[in-house]
């Protein structure tokens, strides 16, 4: 079970959407922000106007005026350091973005430009919103992604600038034991809120990415953002129940939900206790052999719950899904933005990105109908290098959220090496247009192929000159190895990835990987599968990419491990020549193992 | 006044996290610190100013300190970029 399984937003929403009453439940949709379910009350923060027109004061007040704005920028300066000192004992994360923020609060450019406007005749709130609205605007125009996002930060600290220019301070510590309701928060005020014992985050605007949601979440505060009119609809005291997995706000709930949410919030507690202790623990043989273990990522909570279960990064993400999900080819926006996200979340851990997978069993537009075979058939690389417009597009979009350089392409389906010759010659076309456009990119982004064809297996010396690294995708190495269609049951006894050929073929891979010593990894179902960790252990693979609720588990086993005896089980294995032999020695090593599966390969 | 020049070393380049250790140490020295890239010349003690140099991985920066303690500065300074902010 996956800590999403736990949400049952579509239960919820299908049974109370129609009550929207006063006094009666009514259903909030949002943004997902930081995991967990919380039943609790209501404190809302009424957001005052904070805009200040260009408001002129008398040239006798200047003074005064320049001493207000130094006292403000004093008093936060303080506030800044009082909250970063109560984080330093956190992630480093945390405490790097509030001393980024403390180094602007107390920039001296700035600082000078605020002064020299109000020695102008402004007021210290004019003169605060003027400069860095000009910074703001800056940052925003600049063609660096990373910056562009500071300029969150940016209205943040202006605010803040304000709030203490008008005394507006908040009472954090009133709002202890409940769920705060806010337009917006500040970092400052998550640590705030965090330090009074807030038990969860509502608010009207924010992005999944800024640090606000990052904060919420490392302090594992539940948070759920982008609900609109949430201060409105929500008074102080109701009764709430907050589920950050599903982004859904309860405000009134009625009995039988409370009942619901209570029992599921008992769930999750068991579950992490089971597990929780493994998240932060590497994934190391007791003779020391470190693995790295990646999640798999169809949707973008999926590297959230990879993440939160202890993920090293994102090994593969399906990005055919965003068709799937969209019923369409998306565009180059839409795909970047998907993409940026993912990079953002995982940042600083890698993310392979595999580019469309499609064939005409997943997707119909612009591919021959009824094709008699279509795992034999125009998929995959060969469908993209077909449709160079949608190829083009897509790797356009992966290259424009290579920004934070955490990105990997993945090529599924190769078969010949010219088809990574040509993706690269298409890769080095689109660079060359980003750089005419002046566009930021990676210009080293990392180029890999999934090892699915027997083909591939079998040249992967000649790609390993080609490439910076493999990933095994083993049910399609499985079924094209053995010519048993993977969905057809008739062969499903025939269809085994622990078949002698298949494990050859991996083991070839392996060996063409270290030659160069380029990283390989195993993004298919034999990953995930507990039986086969040791033997993939001890054949040599460097990498395990699996759903994210199954790293736990992985980990677990890996850490019980010796890479000894799976090099040894691995050797035997190998010298094997039917797969009866190969399951005998297996089950002669491995006693008593659950196997594991993911489905959906 | 003395200067030097120095590569940005590290793979994300000079982003916020290593513009804010740059920052914090130019803070320290009394003297006035600057870096100098492609003629647009920035106040080292100004994180707003070192993001926006936005220096990528391989460019090349000028570090000029004027002032008592310009040597140690601009010491410490080359130390932190020859070490790639801690990030290689």
């Amino acid at each position: 079970m996956t800590i999403q399984d736990f949400s049952s937003a579509d239960v919820v929403e299908k049974q109370s959407k129609t009550e929207n009453g006063n006094g009666n439940q009514m259903v909030m949709k949002g943004i997902p922000s930081s995991p967990g379910i919380i039943i609790g009350k209501a404190f809302v923060i009424k957001q005052e106007s904070l805009i200040v027109p260009d408001e002129k004061i008398p040239s006798d007040q200047i003074n005064d005026e320049l001493n207000r704005f130094d006292n403000a920028q004093s008093d936060l300066v303080q506030q800044f350091l009082l909250s970063l000192n109560r984080v330093k004992s956190e992630t480093g994360n945390i405490a790097a973005i509030m001393e980024t923020n403390l180094l602007i609060l107390s920039d001296p450019v700035i600082t000078d430009s605020i002064k020299n406007t109000i020695k102008k005749g402004f007021s210290a709130e004019s003169a605060v919103v003027q400069e860095f609205e000009k910074q703001r605007n800056y940052f925003k125009n600049t063609k660096d992604e990373i910056l562009r996002e500071r300029a969150v930060e940016l209205d943040h600290i202006k605010q803040m600038l304000i709030s203490v220019l008008k005394n507006q301070c908040i009472n954090y510590s009133v709002a202890k034991n409940s769920i705060v309701v806010a337009h917006s928060l500040t970092t400052t005020d998550i640590v705030n809120f965090k330090e009074a014992g807030v038990i969860a985050f509502i608010t009207e605007i924010g992005s999944i990415a800024s640090h606000a949601s990052i904060l919420a979440r490392s302090f594992d505060i539940p948070a759920v953002i982008g609900v609109k009119n949430a201060c409105e609809a929500i008074h102080d005291s109701n009764d709430l129940i907050v589920d950050g997995f599903a982004g859904i706000v309860i405000n009134r709930p009625r009995k039988v939900f409370i009942e619901r949410y209570t029992k599921k919030i008992s769930e999750i507690e068991e579950h992490k206790r089971r597990l929780g202790a493994l998240v932060k623990m590497p994934a190391e043989t007791i003779d020391g052999k470190k693995i790295q273990i990646l999640t798999n990522v169809n949707f973008l909570d999926d590297v959230r719950t990879g993440v939160l279960n202890g993920a090293d990064g994102v090994g593969l993400v399906r990005s055919e899904n965003l068709i799937m999900e969209l019923k369409k080819i998306p565009e180059e926006d839409t795909q970047y933005n998907w993409y940026k996200e993912i990079s953002d979340r995982a940042y600083p851990t890698p993310v392979s990105i595999r580019v469309f997978d499609i064939g005409s069993d997943k997707y119909s537009e612009g591919l021959p109908f009824n094709e008699e075979n279509p795992a034999l058939g125009f998929r995959g690389i060969r469908f993209l290098l077909s449709r160079k417009d949608i190829f083009e597009t897509q790797l356009r979009a992966i290259l424009r959220a290579s920004v934070n350089k955490n990105i990997k392409i993945l090529l599924p389906m190769i078969s010949s090496l010219h088809e990574v010759e040509y993706t690269i010659e298409l890769l080095d076309i689109c660079k060359k247009k980003l750089d005419e456009e002046g566009i930021p990119y990676d210009t080293n982004i990392p180029i890999g192929v999934m090892i699915e064809t027997p083909a591939a297996a079998l040249i992967a010396d000649g790609l390993s000159e080609a490439v910076n690294f493999f990933s095994i995708g083993t049910n399609d190495l499985t079924q094209y190895t053995l010519a048993a269609d993977r969905t057809n049951e008739l062969v499903s006894d025939i269809f085994d990835s622990f078949h002698p050929a298949v494990l050859r073929l991996i083991k070839l891979t392996i060996e063409a990987a270290n030659q160069k010593n380029i990283p390989v990894g195993v993004c298919g179902e034999l990953a995930g599968h507990a039986a086969s960790t040791d033997l993939l252990l001890g054949l040599g693979i460097s990498e395990l990419s699996v759903a994210p609720s199954i790293i736990l588990e992985l980990k677990n086993r890996i850490r019980n491990s010796s890479y000894q005896k799976t090099k040894q089980l691995a050797d035997d294995i190998l010298h094997c020549s039917s797969y009866k032999g190969v399951r005998e020695r297996l089950d002669l090593a491995l006693k008593d193992l659950t196997i594991i599966e993911e489905k959906d390969n | 006044m003395i200067e030097a020049e120095v590569t940005v070393k590290n793979r994300a380049g000079l982003h916020t996290r290593p513009a804010a250790a740059l920052v914090k140490i130019a803070a320290k020295y009394k003297s006035e610190i600057y870096l100098v890239r492609d003629k647009f010349s920035i106040n080292a003690k100004s994180i707003i100013g070192v993001m926006t140099l936005a220096a990528e991985q391989g460019s090349k920066l000028l570090i000029k300190a004027d002032g008592n303690d310009e040597a140690q500065a601009l010491q410490e300074l080359i130390n932190l970029f020859d070490a790639g902010f801690g990030e290689i």
